[in-house]
């Protein structure tokens, strides 16, 4: 985290990834499947939300417990912010998801163990912003923040990786419904897709950045 | 009952933790009407669920009732854990280790959540009958997930009680974390309702005992971070 708030390169990176993504996932060909159609595209906007959650999430706990080893609120700083910004992920991706859900399934909402496991998700984590907004102290703010988003992000790892795969989803590749994997006009997609995470991973991260210096920022002006 | 309050700095660890366990059930001992107000509000909220689902009630119905009335007395049963004795926190902590009262509290609690998961049982049987094929492993489902509501609520108990309003971030902060070990025991257990056998369910129940363990190590874990003021 320090040395990406330091360097430049990869924000350049980033917006070329982004321009390629957003130019190459409409413009260049995917495969016909029945039911997805052209709606295939969404696969470089919806997927690479929840890869960004993740990542945004699991560095957001290596921050936690660095915390923790060393009441650094420096750390506490990058955790919270890493936190928002997943949550941000994490709400783009359920509503594409609804949107596209909407023309696919027929109804925005079914009751598919994916949707459900990342709306839970999602609770956990709203709940952990009520909790740290509820603390007054900041070291007290920062334990328990640290303290709940260990146990949190412990929990959503069986949720999301472990329960949807005991029943069947709706979700292409899922229950024998297609998906990119399984065809060889695949290589298309896979080379908008790749370079689609990495790009809005890495938007993540700038967008963290960004709002951690305008805290450092806030907080010196309150000092002062 | 005064001697057990003078505490003594213990040093062998079964002496410390049968000693908390001792100071938890003094305390409600000394406060009954915390533990009556729980009672209550059990057989409260089976009985107006029985006025509501008067003659419509089916076996499914039934069975998702009886989880989230569980649920909802679980959370206030245990939400109390931490809250109870707050202003003594400062004591203890220089009294005993975090582990020893983290294993102290969940003994308790856990004794405490079997009590409830018989009251609720009994008195569910009473009134909106037991339709269940196979009882026994529906309770040996019922205690693995009961297991898991008493260890989870204690942990965030721990961390809502550093709040102001700890028993309003309960609810908030629990509900989602539970949702894995509610989702994997209510389909057992309306699996077990409609009659399956062990066999059917071992896979899930696997899932949910082992879920239960990572949630007992992560509370030693990080126990002694939210413990600390």
């Amino acid at each position: 985290m320090k040395y990406l708030m330091k360097a430049y390169w990869w924000k350049l990176l980033t917006v070329i990834l982004l321009i390629y993504t957003v130019i190459g996932g409409f413009l260049m060909p995917a495969p016909r499947l029945p039911i997805l159609n052209e709606t295939i595209r969404i696969l470089h906007f919806h997927v690479p939300m929840w890869f960004g959650m993740i990542i945004m999430f699991l560095v957001s706990v290596f921050y936690a417990i660095k915390y923790l080893s060393t009441k650094n609120l420096m750390y506490d700083l990058y955790a919270e912010q890493l936190v928002n910004i997943g949550v941000m992920f994490g709400v783009l991706g359920i509503v594409s998801g609804m949107i596209w859900a909407n023309f696919t399934w027929g109804e925005s909402w079914s009751n598919d163990p994916k949707q459900n496991a990342s709306a839970v998700a999602l609770l956990i984590y709203f709940a952990l912003i009520i909790l740290r907004e509820s603390l007054q102290d900041d070291h007290q703010k920062a334990r328990l923040g640290a303290v709940y988003n260990i146990f949190a992000f412990a929990v959503l790892i069986p949720l999301l990786f472990v329960l949807p795969r005991m029943t069947d989803s709706l979700h292409p590749g899922n229950g024998g419904n297609p998906a990119f994997g399984q065809y060889d006009l695949d290589s298309d997609l896979r080379m908008v897709f790749y370079p689609a995470v990495l790009g809005w991973t890495f938007l993540g991260f700038w967008m963290a950045t960004l709002k951690i210096r305008a805290a450092r920022l806030q907080k010196h002006l309150d000092y002062e | 009952m005064r001697k057990t309050l003078s505490f003594q700095p213990y040093f062998c660890p079964m002496d410390q933790i049968i000693a908390l366990i001792k100071k938890d059930l003094l305390v409600d001992f000394r406060q009954k009407y915390v533990v009556a107000g729980i009672a209550l509000y059990v057989f409260a909220t089976i009985y107006i669920a029985y006025l509501a689902f008067n003659n419509v009630i089916t076996p499914a119905i039934w069975n998702a009732l009886f989880w989230l009335i569980l649920l909802f007395s679980s959370i206030t049963g245990l939400g109390k854990s931490f809250g109870q004795e707050a202003h003594r926190s400062h004591y203890y902590y220089y009294l005993a280790k975090p582990v020893h009262i983290l294993t102290s509290k969940l003994i308790y609690y856990g004794f405490y959540e079997i009590l409830l998961v018989v009251l609720l049982t009994g008195i569910f049987n009473l009134f909106l009958g037991f339709p269940v094929e196979n009882p026994s492993l529906f309770l040996v489902n019922l205690l693995a997930g009961a297991s898991g509501l008493s260890v989870c609520f204690t942990l965030i108990a721990s961390i809502a009680a550093k709040s102001d309003n700890g028993s309003h971030l309960m609810p908030i902060l629990a509900f989602p974390v539970i949702i894995p070990v509610l989702l994997l025991a209510v389909t057992n257990s309306r699996k077990i309702v409609f009659g399956a056998s062990l066999a059917d369910i071992s896979g899930n129940l696997l899932v949910l005992v082992c879920f239960n363990v990572i949630i007992i190590a992560l509370s030693f874990i990080l126990f002694p971070y939210s413990w600390k003021n």
